[in-house]
This record gives structure tokens, C-alpha cells and sequence, in this order.
């Protein structure tokens, strides 16, 4: 397995808070990766310095052998993202942000693609309503589409199920798990402990910027621990640190 | 209502702070006050080219489209709010979630308005005239009085503006009859009258010759306008869930020659459905225009033939030029950053639109030159609308990026914006009265305007993008 991903001593500080600490990660080929953490630990960051979105303050990253300071732009193009705030843009319809990330991403078949994931993701009722009138679920939906339309050999996805019933979780962890089957990769950001359990290979455990711990989750199946009670001795111990 | 009142205050305040510094933003009202202070030694001077009524009328007028303005962007804050800073609200949007009525809610916002930008605004333009008197031989009364009468103006179009927007939700079809027999009264009266209308503006009639009934009928015109646009106040509805055909493809398709098609049809779809282009070109561009031009043909005696339409020319250049806020209002890199874009791209994607957009102030000049008899200096009027435009867009973009439209607030960005524009102002007026077709020389101008851009692209490229 190759290495998609490769994290070393990166920091990012913000005026007088430092989101990233010196953190060293790496990320294999085919894996569904979990970066775990509670509120404010520095996992949107991560993602926003990984996919070129802000610059680091020290260290470096190199995603799809691309470094994350100077070349965001190709890997934007190579990867694909949800980002854990933003929605669509108020005044385009579902189908016409989808045909407006298929222009700037150059799908030649949008409006196809377009079509299966609305009838996937049962939104389909909604494409031509504006993404400001949609339900906070659909807005999800959509940029969850958004993120793989293109089917990126990399998803970088922050929170992707936080908007969803649990029915659509279920549909949404089996896309997941089939996407990793497929060779590909996820990089997943998430504080829901259970979902990470079940779906992630690997993880991470990130606290107030700094890495915690890093590695498979089947090592803890093995010793019989679960990744609730793992991740809250690490973080305790982590917080009095 | 003081404790909501209050908050409402802190959260403009934190607003504004928020997007460009505590300090930065603390000394806007010092500028306005210096601008104002110095502003006031040159009245003797303009005194002898423009007669006094006159500049006190242009400075009502001028209060009264600000108030016009702040109006509508207060109550567009929501939707700014949400592309500044993400899943964000105000207070005037929360009657679903505190035990108030919306109309309470509203009322708090219109005073919060009125009192935040009067101390933002109009007090540090008063209180320079003030300042100044000592030196300037304005009596003292006088000035007072000014101020005052500048609060009602601004006043007046803050409530024009509330008014407009109360109706409008209520119904779209009686606002656009109420604006357009607005207008059409306006035009009406300008052609058959002269400024005589204009003259009747309340505050202006004040200032002009106080009487106590004169200041009672000024503030019961306000205090009937504040109230009704609260009476007939309604929330938004929601939940309606309208279905839209697909503009996105075929504006795609037509713009295939344009480097950065799918984000300009974005933009031009942003502003169609937003309402914005609509109510921008109306409340920035045409109106503003109408009156910068009645004012300026007070001074047309005292200028050649050609100078007055050449001169409007450059100011319509420059109010064309703002349509780059039009088409960054909304956009803030946040929505962009999970696709393949670069700040420097969105920059050109909003030039690009706003260079389509100028369709609209090179047609109002041409049917101006037209209609004022003017049609010899069509050419250069038009050539000097259209460079001073993109080379102050190029300028705004260099200075502001994609926040010009908060930007303007910071001390420093709007000096420097003056300065440049007020430079290129200054030579091309003296070129143009020479001679109107030396104006045409100002397409000279696209390629410092050029520049601009290319350096903005650069400059904004290299910081973390704003709104993240």
C-alpha cells in the first residue's frame, strides 16, 4: 500500500491560538481514515491546510504527492471535499450548483452523474429548488455529492453525516465503505465515536492541535477496547497534560 | 426593548470590528470628521462657483441617498452575515427563536440603524462643519442646525428604504408601482420645474429658513414613515418551496468565449435571482446618478459645453466601478474553497462580470449625452465612463479583494482608494475640458487598470483567503 498522505511537524498557529501542534500523520491507499476529536481539537483546520485552502504556519503535508502549500490547486482538482460549514450557493438550484461543479471540475457528463446521485441520495424532488430554500439535510446531500461526483482517488470529508437521519447514515456509511473497497481513500473528520468505529480501517486522535495517537482501530478490537472509552482516557489525560 | 436595542448595537459594532479590526474600524468616524473639518475651509473658495443653497441642497441630498443605502444593506445583513462568517445571524432575524413579535424586532433594528450609522456617519460630518466654524466664519447656529437637518436626511431615506422593503413583501407589484410612479413624479417635475422639487425636500427647507412648523412637519413625515413601514412589516415567509428552470447551462454555453464562464454565470445568476442587481442598479447606480447629474448642471455655467457630460462621464465611470461590490456582496472564498479555484481566479471571474456588467453605465451615458443634447461628445464620454470604471475596479480589487464592500470602512484602504482615483480624476477633468476629444485618451487608463488586477491577483493569492 502507498502512502496518499503525508503529514510532518505541521503546525498552524492563529494570532495567539495554535490550532495545529507539530503534528506527523500518514494516510495508506484504499484506507478510510479517521481523525477524531472533540470541538475546537484542529481537525477543520487539518483539512483546510491539507487541501491547500490555508497555508501551514510550520511543517509540511504532502496529499497525492502534492505539497498542501504551494500546489492546493491541483490537489483540489485530484481530491474532493466537504467542508464541515459551508453550504451551496443561496441562489442556484441543486442541479445547477452540481452543473457548476462539473464546469469548473470539467465533467463532460454532469447532468448524468448529476441524476444518479439525486436518485441515490432520494433528493432527487428537490434539483430544481434554490439551495437557500433546502432543508438542512438536503443542503448535506448535496455537498456530499459535490464531493464525489468527480470521484476522486482522495475524500477529504469533515462531518459528512451530522445533518442526516439515521437512515440516510446507514445509505451514506455503506457508500463510504464501498468507496475504500474500490482502492480509494477517505480521510474522515469526525467527534461521532461510533461512526469512526465502525467504519474506519485507521485513526487518529487529535486534542487541542496536538496528535494524541495514531494507528489501526483493529489493535484495539484486538485488546478488547473500544474507541469511546479509549478516545475519552486519551483526551482526559491529553486535557491535564 | 433598551436591552435588545443594545445588543443589536454590540452586534453591528462586533460586525463591522470583526471584519476589519477594532482600531481600523474605531477611526472611520475620525476620517469623516478630518474629510469634514478640512472639507470646510474650501467653502469660501466653491462658494464663488456654486451658490450656497446649492451645496447645502447637494449635501442634504447626498445624506439622504447615504441613509438609502445603509438601509438596504442593513437589511440584506443576514444573508452577508451567512457568506462572511458561515452558519452565522443576526438578532433582527431571530424572531423565530425569542418570545418577540417580529414588528418589535424590526422597530429595535430601524432605531439601532438610525442611531448606529448617525454616530458612524453623521455625526462626524457635523461636528467637522462644527469645528470648523470658528475658522470658516459659519455661524455657530448655523452649524448646529445642519447637523441636525443632515440627521433628518439620512433619516429620510433610512425610512424610504424600510418603507419600500415593507411593501415589498407584502407585495412586489405595489412596490414597483409605488418606485416607478415615484420616479416618474420626480422626472416629471425636474423637466417641467426645474430643482423646484427639490427645493420642497423637508430637512433642505429647514436648513434653509427654520420655523418650528417646518420641523414639526419634518419629523412627522419621518415618524409616519417609520410607523407604517413597522405596521406593515411582515417576516419573510418561509417553508414556500419555488421551482426554478435551469439558467445555469445555457448562460454557461453563451459565455463559452469569456475565460472563466461558470463562475461569471454564477455571479450573474446570483445577482438576477438575489434581487440585487435589480435594487443596486436602482438604489447605487441610477438614482445616485440622477441626482449627482442635477447637481452637477447647477455648475454648468461656470464649465465649457462638453464639460459638464464629460465630466459626469468620469463619475459615472467611477459609481460603475462599485459594481464589483455588486458581484462580490454575496461571495466570500468560503463556498469556492472544496473546488479547484484560487482567489486570483475569483478575482477575475468578478471583473470579467463586472467588465459585462458596464453594458449599463456606457447605455445611461450614451442616452444622456443624447437626451442633453450632448450627442458630439457621445464617443469620448462613453470611452471615459467605461476606462475610469475598470481602472477603478482594478483599483478596488488591488485594495479589497473580494471584500470591498467592508473594506471601505478600513481607514487606511478607503484613503488610499481616494487617492488614487482622485488622481486619475483630477488629470483626466483637466484633459477632458481642454478638449472632449482629448478624453478619449483615457482608454490609456485600461492598462494601469490592467495592472491593478494583475497585482491584485497576486496580492490576494498570497494570504489566506478571507471568509474561512
Amino acid at each position: 500500500m502507498s502512502v496518499v498522505l503525508e503529514v510532518s511537524g505541521l503546525s498552524k498557529v492563529y494570532g495567539d491560538v495554535t490550532a495545529l501542534d507539530r503534528v506527523s500523520l500518514s494516510v495508506e491507499e484504499g484506507s478510510l481514515f479517521g481523525l477524531l476529536g472533540p470541538n475546537g481539537s484542529g481537525k477543520t483546520t487539518m483539512i483546510k491546510v491539507l487541501t491547500g485552502q490555508i497555508r501551514p504556519t510550520g511543517g509540511s503535508a504532502m496529499v497525492l504527492g502534492l505539497d498542501s502549500e504551494h500546489e492546493g490547486l491541483r490537489i483540489r482538482e485530484r481530491v474532493g471535499i466537504i467542508p464541515e460549514q459551508e453550504s451551496p450557493p443561496s441562489f442556484l438550484t441543486s442541479m445547477e450548483y452540481l452543473e457548476f461543479v462539473g464546469a469548473v471540475r470539467k465533467i463532460p457528463d454532469i447532468r448524468e452523474r448529476a441524476d444518479e446521485w439525486f436518485d441515490y441520495l432520494e433528493f432527487g424532488d428537490k434539483k430544481n429548488v434554490l439551495c437557500k430554500d433546502l432543508s438542512r439535510g438536503t443542503r448535506q446531500k448535496l455537498m456530499f455529492a459535490q464531493a464525489f461526483i468527480h470521484e476522486p482517488a482522495l475524500a477529504l470529508i469533515d462531518e459528512p453525516l451530522i445533518n442526516f437521519d439515521p437512515i440516510m447514515q446507514d445509505l451514506v456509511k455503506d457508500y463510504l465503505k464501498d468507496y475504500v473497497k474500490s482502492g480509494k481513500t477517505i480521510f474522515l473528520s469526525t467527534h461521532i465515536l461510533e461512526v469512526a468505529e465502525e467504519i474506519c480501517s485507521s485513526f487518529a486522535v487529535l486534542h487541542r492541535g496536538r496528535l494524541l495517537h495514531s494507528g489501526p482501530v483493529a489493535d484495539l478490537a484486538e485488546k478488547g477496547v473500544h474507541l469511546s472509552g479509549f478516545f475519552l482516557s486519551l483526551v482526559r489525560k491529553g486535557g491535564h497534560a | 426593548m433598551p436591552e435588545l436595542f443594545m445588543r443589536m448595537m454590540k452586534e453591528e459594532w462586533r460586525m463591522h470590528s470583526t471584519i476589519f479590526g477594532h482600531v481600523s474600524f474605531a477611526l472611520f468616524p475620525f476620517m469623516i470628521f478630518g474629510i469634514s473639518f478640512m472639507g470646510s475651509f474650501l467653502l469660501p473658495h466653491l462658494r464663488q462657483a456654486l451658490p450656497v443653497g446649492d451645496m447645502a441642497l447637494a449635501t442634504h441630498v447626498m445624506f439622504l441617498v447615504l441613509g438609502a443605502m445603509v438601509g438596504g444593506f442593513g437589511l440584506m445583513g443576514n444573508e452577508m452575515m451567512n457568506r462572511r462568517f458561515g452558519q452565522a445571524s443576526l438578532l433582527a432575524y431571530s424572531a423565530r427563536s425569542l418570545p418577540l413579535s417580529g414588528k418589535f424586532i424590526f422597530a429595535n433594528f430601524v432605531v439601532k440603524d438610525t442611531v448606529y450609522y448617525f454616530f458612524l456617519w453623521v455625526l462626524p460630518f457635523g461636528a467637522g462643519y462644527i469645528a470648523a466654524a470658528p475658522f470658516t466664519g459659519a455661524p455657530f447656529s448655523s452649524a448646529l442646525l445642519l447637523l441636525f437637518t443632515l440627521a433628518l436626511a439620512f433619516m429620510a431615506g433610512l425610512c424610504t428604504v424600510f418603507l419600500l422593503s415593507s411593501v415589498y413583501v407584502r407585495s412586489r407589484a405595489v412596490c414597483g408601482v409605488m418606485v416607478i410612479a415615484g420616479g416618474f413624479l420626480l422626472l416629471a417635475s425636474f423637466l417641467s420645474t426645474g430643482p423646484t422639487l427639490a427645493l420642497l425636500f423637508p430637512p433642505y427647507m429647514l436648513y434653509s429658513g427654520f420655523s418650528w412648523g417646518m420641523l414639526l412637519l419634518s419629523c412627522a413625515i419621518l415618524a409616519a414613515m417609520f410607523a407604517l413601514s413597522i405596521l406593515l412589516f411582515s417576516p419573510d415567509e418561509t417553508g414556500t418551496t419555488r421551482v426554478h428552470g435551469d439558467l445555469y447551462r445555457p448562460l454557461v454555453k453563451r459565455g463559452t468565449f469569456l475565460q472563466q464562464s461558470p463562475l461569471v454565470a454564477k455571479d450573474l445568476i446570483d445577482l438576477y435571482r438575489s434581487g440585487i442587481g435589480i435594487g443596486q442598479a436602482l438604489f447605487s447606480f441610477a438614482i445616485p446618478l440622477v441626482v449627482i447629474w442635477f447637481f452637477l448642471s447647477l455648475a454648468g455655467s461656470f464649465l465649457p459645453p462638453h464639460g459638464l457630460i464629460l465630466l459626469f462621464a468620469m463619475i459615472s465611470g467611477v459609481i460603475g466601478s462599485t459594481m464589483y461590490t455588486w458581484v462580490t456582496e454575496f461571495d466570500s472564498f468560503g463556498p469556492y474553497a472544496c473546488l479547484p479555484v484560487s482567489v486570483s481566479t475569483l478575482i477575475q471571474s468578478k471583473i470579467t462580470t463586472c467588465a459585462l456588467l458596464q453594458v449599463l453605465p456606457a447605455s445611461f451615458i450614451a442616452i444622456t449625452a443624447v437626451l442633453s443634447g450632448n450627442s458630439a461628445d457621445l464617443i469620448p464620454a462613453v470611452a471615459l465612463c467605461v476606462s475610469f470604471s475598470f481602472y477603478a475596479s482594478g483599483v478596488m480589487a488591488y485594495l479589497c479583494g473580494l471584500s470591498p464592500s467592508v473594506l471601505v470602512y478600513d481607514v487606511k484602504v478607503l484613503f488610499t482608494y481616494l487617492v488614487f482615483d482622485g488622481a486619475v480624476f483630477a488629470i483626466f477633468s483637466a484633459v477632458s475640458l481642454a478638449h472632449p476629444l482629448y478624453a478619449i485618451s483615457s482608454v490609456l487608463l485600461f492598462f494601469p487598470g490592467w495592472l491593478f488586477v494583475k497585482a491584485a491577483m497576486r496580492r490576494w493569492d498570497a494570504v489566506d483567503p478571507a471568509g474561512l
